[in-house]
């Protein structure tokens, strides 16, 4: 009897849709040829299965064990390349998803990959560079600075060595495009750390990986050893080695500096800058730490042009933006667009709205450090300057959508408990404030606190937006200032009169 | 449960923790990496023991307190044993959105226990996380190494009889 064969995602977020469980059921069937590939992204469909027909590949959504009649006589599947969610998007970092398997080099290959890593390996250091400026390409971990910048301050600076360090600690809850990088398509980030190498001069690399994404970890070491063994990791001439290195929980560790403590195997404490990482980072020496959805844009643009990057997006924010959709929506998942879409637009034509029989109250844009916005807010457009202009963050592009029955004044204690906790320490405002700003938070709570605590909550975040060494600190009071001036009687009317 | 484990370690462990650490020395000119033999003496053990200080701030050439302010920093490193599963759930963003107050609540009351502790038969141990990716199919559960989504309530009972 002939196999047929069936696509199914290995992705964590699949597998716990319940992939892994159809995968079991399936494994010992004669009639069935099972490929584990990565994800669409289109998670409210997880587990979803795929299967080829002469034209196109057609899909089944939220798959039973059960199903499997019905898609082996080919009933029932609708062509993937009719679902709005995914046909709405413009793919060039995300292109392989689904499609390929992760740890095949030649499948990577087949794909057009090392396309961006031969084409670099052709000109120059400073050639390089200049095609990332022409790209204007900003990072894509959140602070969005200029990566060209970086890069030339790094490839300018003499140094015994220098350090190429992808930043995959992903810190922010709501955001997992990083996690589907590495282990949906880990040659990607390998490639554009090499390239990065070439332009600094690097002599050795290093991958910093949360702990909580096991998967991501030994997806990265297969493919490390793979494209080892098939020669790829080299820079000039002399070996390039990739280490991944596992975090400990601690948010602080994204912060770039408090990463390179930890990466030698200190307390992830903030440092002061500058120097900057670029000129003095790992050990003392040039480093560039970049976000690994930034490194995983980098092969396109060495292949295709930093002008045709440049092409995409807005004025200020060029490319496409990978938007990790979560909450309360109907449609969750990965969106990965030119930037200048409006947030109400995504949330309505990806999201398809909120999630059966709820009602939208606040969406936070940005992770934890993001400021809140309500349904009349949603007409920003999604770029690096309209967010700024609104004293909001892209961040690193997480949407958590938050119903009706939500508590904002919970929410608001929720999240400076958080800071509260992963403050590191080294500064005051940060350490004291998010301490003191919670206890307000609490005390409001417990009906306990009155008008001027309130006053003091905002003054309190004026000094720690001003004074904090870093992010942390400084971005922490704005979900909880954005609440307060969105959803002011949730406050006040549990004050102490 | 946690007696035996404890006694094991004890007695168990000074070979391989040696071996362990004296591989783990610094090469010649090569820095010291703290966090990095944690690791490893967490992975082995599931736990890093207060008396095991010592040897690893030898093995690394640091004073014990580096080693101590090393790994109290880190939150998920152990310093003390766990149970014989490790029940994670996430408080995240997004499953907060996806009600996980609710999922704590029943895994609270099936178990008996608060974050952070351990049941008294060595069974589970409960710890709050903070984000596992897995915000497109909140809320979500790790037991051991396995995730699960969109977790309700009601299917805390089912899905903890799994792990004896
Ligand atoms: C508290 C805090 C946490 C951060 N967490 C992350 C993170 O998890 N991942 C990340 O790429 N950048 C994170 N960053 C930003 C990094 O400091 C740094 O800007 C980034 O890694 C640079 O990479 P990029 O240029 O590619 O964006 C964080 C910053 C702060 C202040
Ligand atoms: S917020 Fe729970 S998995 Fe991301």
């Amino acid at each position: 009897m002939s196999r047929i064969r069936l696509y199914l995602s290995n992705d964590t977020s699949s597998c716990a849709a319940g992939a892994e469980r159809l995968a079991e059921a399936w494994r010992q069937r004669s009639d069935v040829e099972l490929v584990r590939t990565s994800s669409r992204g289109a998670f409210y469909l997880e587990p979803m299965v795929e299967r080829e027909s002469p034209e196109v590949r057609l899909a089944w959504c939220q798959v039973t064990a059960d199903d499997l009649p019905k898609i082996l006589a080919g009933n029932g599947g609708i062509p993937v390349s009719t679902i709005p969610f995914l046909s709405r998007q413009t793919r060039h970092t995300f292109v392989s998803f689904g499609v390929t398997e992760p740890l095949s080099l030649e499948a990577y290959l087949a794909q057009g990959g090392f396309a961006g890593l031969r084409a670099a390996r052709q000109v120059s250091p400073s050639a390089i560079i200049q095609e990332i400026k022409t790209s204007r390409l900003r990072g894509r971990g959140g602070a969005a600075f200029p990566v060209w910048k970086k890069w030339e301050v790094a490839a300018t600076t003499t140094a015994d060595r220098k350090y190429v360090v992808a930043n995959a600690d992903e810190g922010d809850a709501g955001t997992y495009c990083d996690r589907m990088i590495m282990e949906g398509d880990p040659f990607r980030l390998i490639e554009g750390m090499l390239i990065c190498a070439r332009a600094i001069g690097a002599s050795a690399g290093y991958i910093y990986c949360r702990q909580e994404y096991p998967a991501a970890r030994a997806s990265l070491h297969a493919a490390i050893l793979a494209a080892d063994t098939a020669g790829w990791l080299e820079s000039d001439g002399r070996p390039f080695t990739i280490e991944v290195v596992s975090g400990a929980g601690s948010y602080v560790c994204g912060e770039e500096t408090a990463l390179l403590e930890s990466l030698e195997g200190r307390r992830g404490v903030v440092r002061a800058r500058p120097p900057h990482p670029a000129q003095s980072g790992l050990y003392g020496q040039p480093t560039i730490v970049s976000n690994v959805l930034t490194f995983a844009t980098i092969p396109n643009i060495l292949a295709r042009g930093g002008a045709w990057h440049a092409s995409l997006g807005t004025e200020g924010s060029r490319g496409t933006i990978a938007l990790q959709l979560g909450g309360r929506v109907k449609q969750p998942g990965l969106i990965e667009i030119p930037f200048g879409l409006t947030l109400r637009a995504v949330l309505d034509q990806f999201g398809q709205g909120m999630a059966d029989g709820a009602r939208l109250k606040a969406v936070q844009v940005g992770g934890p450090l993001g400021s809140l916005f309500t349904d009349a807010q949603l007409d920003i457009p999604i770029c690096f300057d309209a967010f700024a202009k609104a004293d909001a963050i892209l961040g690193h592009g997480g949407i958590v959508v938050f119903d009706d029955e939500t508590d904002i004044l919970e929410l608001s204690r929720h999240l400076m408990a958080f800071v509260a906790d992963e403050s590191c320490g080294k500064c005051v405002p940060c350490r004291i404030g998010s301490l003191r700003a919670r206890e307000i938070l609490e005390a409001i709570q417990q009906g306990q606190a009155t008008a001027a605590d309130l006053s003091l909550l905002t003054e309190l975040g004026d000094t720690m937006k001003a004074t904090s060494l870093c992010g942390l600190g400084a971005r922490a009071p704005y979900p909880v200032l954005s609440a307060l001036e969105q959803f002011p009687v949730e406050f006040r009317s549990r004050l102490r009169s | 449960m946690l007696g035996s484990m404890r006694y094991a370690v004890k007695t168990l462990l000074p070979n391989v923790l040696d071996d362990l650490l004296t591989r783990a020395r610094p090469t010649q000119g090569a820095p010291p990496n703290i966090l990095r033999v944690l690791h490893a003496v967490h992975d082995l053990c599931g736990y890093i023991d207060q008396q095991f200080i010592p040897a690893i701030a030898h093995s690394q050439g640091v004073t014990e307190a580096d080693v101590a302010g090393v790994l109290s920093y880190y939150p998920s490193l152990n310093i003390q044993p766990v149970g014989r599963h490790r029940l994670q759930i996430c408080l995240g963003e997004s499953c907060l959105a996806n009600r996980c107050d609710q999922v704590v609540e029943a895994i609270q009351s099936k178990l008996g226990i608060d974050l952070g502790q351990t049941t008294p038969d060595g069974r589970f141990t409960l710890e709050p996380v903070s984000c596992v990716g897995n915000c497109a199919v909140s809320p979500s559960v790790r037991i051991d190494g396995e995730l699960q989504g969109r977790v309700r309530p009601s299917d805390v009972a089912s899905l903890l009889d799994r792990y004896r």
